[in-house]
């Protein structure tokens, strides 16, 4: 590992990777930290997911019936022309906002439903079914546009996360053992070094006491 | 050396996304657009309902003190899970919040809390990582 690294076992070396090894050590907390809250955030995001999900779901089931039935009382061209007069621009303002880095899309729509006067077509030829329909397409495309939003943001937080882990998992797995092996080496080597000078100084000591 | 600057990255990218400059409750309630730009220069947009829920927690005179967004500090030797709100409005507001105590000027919050937080403050509140300690 150490050749690897392509170290010298000096004590400069040492504390250099000493010091590399803690600030290698913070970032790993703080990165894992940093994934516990994307966790919370993701999934938070997804329980707010399904549960829009379901009332999406209930609501353009409901929609549907609805129309169906206007539709067999209204007779489908009428209903068709009706709701050809009733076209509309929706105004979305869409924003972005930060989480942990992570920019995630915010739509807010001032109003979706409106009133029947409101909708253009003509309340004296159609029936008070068709409000209903409008009412009810009106609400799914709400909570449509609240959920494209919330899975938007489920999507990038999950890419977020999985960046986060792998850098996490390589400081734990590969830099932070690459640096305490190397440290290790070092240690050893100036150890090895240290008894090295010791067995040299009392053999030359013994040397000279020797001769003297 | 190619790894130190690797973390030194890193670590800097942890808190790019906080704001450069936070705005008072008050100037966000009394703005059009509220946000506010972050470290690498995205906007980070306040939800107008958040901002009334806060604003009818606090009165006008605190609403100037309370900076936004809320930072919560994540920092490793409080242990992991658990992180710090500071500022006299910040904690009264996130104890009222959260149905804690706390009092001064420090508050220790930990992780189920902190999911509530954030699912009760999604914009109005931001991680902060103390990369210090």
């Amino acid at each position: 590992m150490a050749q690897a690294l392509a170290i010298s076992p000096t004590r400069m070396e040492l504390m250099k990777l000493r010091r590399r090894a803690s600030l290698a050590k913070r970032g790993h907390e703080l990165l894992r930290e940093k994934m516990d809250a994307l966790i919370i955030e993701f999934f938070e995001v997804l329980r707010r997911v399904r549960e829009v999900r379901a009332k999406a779901f209930d609501q353009l089931s409901s929609a549907y019936k609805s129309l169906s039935m206007c539709m067999a009382r209204m007779g489908t061209i009428e209903t068709q022309q009706a709701a050809n007069e009733s076209k509309r621009e929706l105004q979305i303002e869409a924003s972005t906002r930060l989480v942990m880095g992570v920019l995630t899309p915010t739509l807010e729509v001032r109003k979706v439903e409106r009133s029947a006067l409101e909708r253009g077509y003509s309340l004296y030829t159609t029936s008070p079914l068709l409000d209903e329909v409008a009412r009810n397409f009106e609400v799914s495309l709400r909570l449509l546009i609240e959920l494209a939003e919330l899975e938007e943001s489920a999507r990038v937080i999950a890419g977020e996360l999985e960046r986060t882990k792998r850098r996490a998992n390589a400081l734990e797995y590969i830099i932070i053992p690459r640096l305490l092996d190397s440290i290790k080496f070092i240690v050893m080597r100036l150890d090895e070094m240290e008894r090295e000078n010791f067995s040299r100084m009392k053999r030359i000591k013994a040397m000279m006491e020797r001769r003297g | 050396m190619k790894m130190d600057r690797l973390l030194k990255v890193e670590l800097e990218r942890l808190n790019l996304h906080l704001p450069k400059e936070r705005i008072s409750l008050y100037e966000a309630l009394s703005s059009a657009k509220p946000h506010v730009v972050a470290k690498n220069g995205s906007i980070h947009s306040f939800k107008r309902e958040e901002l009334e829920l806060l604003g009818k927690m606090v009165g006008e005179e605190a609403q100037k003190k309370l900076r936004l967004p809320i930072l919560i500090s994540i920092e490793p030797r409080l242990g992991r899970g658990a992180a710090r709100i500071t500022g006299d409005v910040e904690v009264k507001v996130v104890s009222q919040l959260l149905g804690k105590e706390g009092r001064g000027d420090e508050l220790i919050i930990y992780r189920p809390e902190i999911a509530l937080l954030r699912r009760k403050l999604p914009t109005t509140s931001q991680y902060l990582f103390m990369c210090t300690g």
